[in-house]
């Protein structure tokens, strides 16, 4: 009756790459703060939507933890009403969510009792035999971050960073509050696990357009040459928020905008930007290029802090009728805050692409909108023949600019200049757009989904790595080191405004500004 | 959407084109800011007949730009059809939610006549978006049935000449001709794809992935029967197609069967191996359940898979196929193999 005419092939011979989305092995998935918000607003609601869309393996089970006692049952219960709630542009479907379900699990237990361990191993155990999990275990520690290396380090003693199949381990940013903070909690976690199991989550990268940039930048060939020093005069990153802290002012005070956007997010962005190509698109060669940029950023000297770097911090103001509070009026905020909910560094790298490129950052709260983007300003052709015409008469032309917007259009403008129709050689900017919604009009994975497939398929490309943890702690160090030595006029700049002065000022040292995006 | 009527040459039928998006930027003239994107990522040809009159091309062609965006000719051969042949221009256009600019697609509506089919090539050649892939959308039955007139013969073969795919629908067609068509289309080179095999997506994922993991306590080569049973009344294409993709790579026996369930196509898929059994099911009209005899069980949404979803997925895949062309070499062996 058995007919075999050939031998066991390795791969899946009924896998078809060209409709298939990527496949990700059987594995259990265990969230440390489980019943915390990023839990509820994003992990859930992104495995939930990974499952619909049939993403995750037949054998697959979650395993929540947190310090609330809870049965599986009262556990599925609560994630169903934060996955309906917070699901984004997916349907809530009862049939799917009651098979997803069968897959949930919780373990109640403190990060510090060691007993609590105990309960999870028993739980996996349990896991691994009946939704056959194959013993694969990535532990998502989505936890206070004081918390990170304690636990990490009972995982170990509890003999969890190792069993029948691979463990990993996915890690919240902040990574360290400092530079010394970073390097001591990899020691902690490397104790554990080895790097190669470590996934720092930075979830820009997880962002279809960041991942853009690069197909942008090494999948054409065209713009590739005029990427360096001699035909780029200056490139500018702009994360805004026109919201404040929202209710995150205890945690926002510690933090500021330099730690919680520009060391880990923006320059992450920055590296994508600007780094080489790798030669090969793997998860090595495309961090390593990363990496190597990072540790080319110029780090500031004591004394060129004030020069190329600006803090600010919004003040209250009435924007569209409505008054809005300054940062030190709200709530569990020091009405003496010296916090930056503003910051915009100048950075230098040194190295034969892009020497004497600036690349402005900058990144606030309360700013006039919503949008991140990148502007990569081209120099001006170097003999101006043609003036632009304004309402306010002729001007010299601006020079082309590309823009790659992150958020919330995301997609790629080119602004070049066009002859204006009619007699004489009148020119004006126009601009070539691509917009990434309208061209993939298909919905676009959240980061989230994007970075829990890759931790559980072994891609950790759109992770960061210790060592570019540590490059971007150490090229913003300086200017913490400064500020917290510095007495601030805090607040600076009004809420719904582009920041403060001190800003523009540092870029027309430059004899550059700011655009208006 | 906006149409004027055109002399049949590609040149008029272009410069009204121009004229259309010359209409559509007045507004942007005058708000001074970009108003409309016009957007094209392939042509797609979609050629009907007088069978096809409850499809509305156009509208469909409006549905599947949100993805991928094209140049639409709509070819319509009709009795109808005044002059032999007749076309209109017009645009297709949608804002996305928020969004203040609105992505426009170019559209040309061609009408004609039967006898004058054959002679469309040319004009079609000439309206082609450049260097981009020609995608044909044949949707008149009659040039596909085996006893198409000599003039939908020449007219199929006009069009399909210039396509780098083309996509047929084989849903309720006779099996034995329509393999002979595609058979034969592939033994000329011509990239062939059948939505009866795009249907079969939501079922073949899941059951990959049975074997991709260690749900299934066998390896797919222990598996040495399949079953599908089918709720058609005669044997579907689609029912072969997933017959024959199963049990390509171990050439495992094929058994069909005819059951009352939840159709039209595959309701339900059974592998059988010493140790094992795996059964796919539709369990409802909108749910899938797979359940293993090693006690593992698991539920899909089965959605409404559409003209507009087949599509869009089909044009996700421009180049050659090879899981569809494996599994229609097997098809015809089963088909063999059956008689």
């Amino acid at each position: 009756m058995s007919v075999l005419v050939q031998p066991v092939p390795e791969v899946n011979p009924l896998q078809d790459s060209l409709r298939f989305a990527r496949r990700v092995p059987p594995c259990a998935v265990v969230i440390f703060g489980a019943s915390g918000d990023l839990s509820k607003r994003k992990l859930l609601p992104s495995l939930y939507r990974l499952f619909y869309e049939r993403r995750i393996s037949t054998n697959f089970a979650v395993v929540g933890s947190s310090r609330t006692p809870m049965s599986d049952d009262q556990f599925r219960e609560k994630m169903k009403e934060s996955v309906s709630k917070f699901l984004e542009d997916a349907p809530f479907d009862q049939d799917v969510w009651t098979s997803f379900a069968q897959s949930l699990f919780y373990v109640a237990g403190d990060l510090n009792n060691p007993s609590s361990y105990d309960d999870l191993r028993e739980k996996l155990d349990e896991v691994e035999k009946s939704h056959q999990t194959a013993g694969n275990v990535l532990f998502y520690l989505s936890t206070q971050p004081s918390h990170y290396a304690e636990a990490i380090l009972e995982l170990g003693k509890h003999k969890l960073n190792e069993g029948n199949g691979w463990r990993r381990v996915i890690i919240e940013k902040p990574f360290g509050h400092d530079l010394e903070s970073a390097r001591k909690l990899n020691e902690e976690i490397h104790k554990v696990f080895d790097e190669s199991e470590v996934y720092r989550i930075d979830h820009y990268l997880g962002k279809e357009t960041v991942q853009n940039i690069l197909a942008f930048r090494f999948g054409n060939s065209m713009f590739e040459p005029l990427w360096n020093r001699r035909y780029v005069d200056h490139v500018q990153i702009t994360a805004a928020e026109s919201i404040g802290v929202e209710g995150r002012g205890a945690y926002y005070q510690e933090a500021g905008a330099l730690r919680d956007m520009i060391q880990n997010h923006l320059s992450q962005v920055m590296a994508t930007v600007s780094m080489e190509p790798p030669s090969v698109f793997d998860a090595t060669n495309v961090r390593d290029e990363r990496a190597k940029l990072l540790r080319a950023v110029r780090v500031m000297k004591p004394q060129d802090v004030p020069l190329y770097a600006v803090a600010g911090q919004y003040g209250p103001a009435r924007v569209g009728g409505q008054d809005f509070p300054g940062f030190r009026q709200e709530p569990s905020v020091n009405p003496d805050s010296q916090t930056d909910t503003y910051a915009a560094v100048t950075f230098f790298i040194d190295n034969w692409r892009w020497a004497g490129v600036p690349f402005y950052i900058r990144t606030g709260k309360r700013m006039p909108k919503r949008i991140t983007d990148v502007a990569i300003q081209f120099k001006a052709p170097p003999l101006g023949l043609f003036t632009q015409e304004t309402k306010t008469g002729p001007r010299e032309v601006r020079p082309n600019l590309l823009v790659l917007r992150i958020q919330p259009e995301e997609g790629i403008s080119l602004r070049f200049l066009s002859k204006s129709p009619g007699s004489g050689m009148r020119v004006r900017p126009v601009s070539m757009d691509f917009n990434y919604g309208s061209s993939f009009g298909e919905r676009t994975p959240t980061a989230y989904e994007t970075l829990l497939v890759d931790a559980m398929a072994g891609d950790p490309t759109l992770y960061t790595r210790q060592d570019m943890v540590e490059a971007s702690w150490q090229i913003v160090m300086p200017i913490l080191d400064s500020w917290a030595h510095t007495r601030f006029d805090f607040p600076n700049y009004p809420a719904g405004t582009w920041g403060p002065k001190a800003s523009d000022d540092m870029l027309a040292r430059q004899g550059h500004v700011w655009r208006v995006p | 959407m906006s149409a004027n009527i055109f002399p049949v040459q590609p040149e008029a039928i272009l410069k009204g084109l121009g004229k259309l998006w010359t209409s559509l930027g007045e507004e942007e003239k005058q708000l001074g800011k970009p108003t409309v994107l016009r957007a094209c990522a392939m042509t797609l040809i979609v050629a009907t007949d007088e069978s096809d009159a409850g499809f509305f091309a156009s509208q469909t062609i409006s549905e599947l730009m949100h993805e991928h965006p094209s140049r639409g000719i709509v070819l319509a051969v009709s009795d109808t059809a005044e002059h032999g042949l007749e076309a209109r221009v017009l645009a297709q256009c949608w804002k996305p939610f928020g969004k203040a600019q609105q992505i426009c697609c170019e559209q040309i509506e061609i009408k004609a006549r039967p006898e004058v089919w054959p002679n469309v090539g040319p004009t079609l050649v000439g309206l082609t978006a450049a260097d981009l892939p020609v995608i044909f959308w044949c949707r008149h039955q009659g040039a596909l049935s085996p006893t198409a007139t000599a003039d939908q013969k020449a007219g199929l073969e006009a069009v399909m000449s210039l396509a780098t795919k083309t996509i047929v629908d084989n849903r309720g067609m006779e099996l034995q001709s329509a393999f002979s068509f595609i058979a034969d289309s592939q033994s000329r080179g011509r990239i062939i794809a059948d939505l009866e095999w795009t249907r079969l997506t939501f079922w073949r994922e899941p059951l990959a992935g049975v074997f991709d993991s260690s749900a299934c306590g066998s390896p797919l080569s222990s598996f040495h029967s399949v079953e599908i049973a089918h709720s058609d009344p005669k044997l579907s294409a689609s029912t072969v197609y997933i017959g024959g993709w199963i049990s390509a790579p171990y050439k495992a026996r094929v058994q069909f069967s005819k059951i009352d369930g939840h159709g039209p196509g595959v309701h339900r898929v059974t592998l059988r191996s010493e140790t094992e059994t795996i059964d796919f099911e539709r369990t409802g009209p909108d749910c899938m359940t797979l359940r293993s005899s090693n006690g593992r069980s698991r539920q899909y949404n089965y959605p409404d898979a559409d003209l507009t979803a087949l599509m869009t997925e089909e044009l996700s895949v421009l180049g050659p196929d090879p899981a569809f062309n494996t599994a229609f070499a097997r098809s015809q062996e089963l088909i063999r193999e059956l008689k």
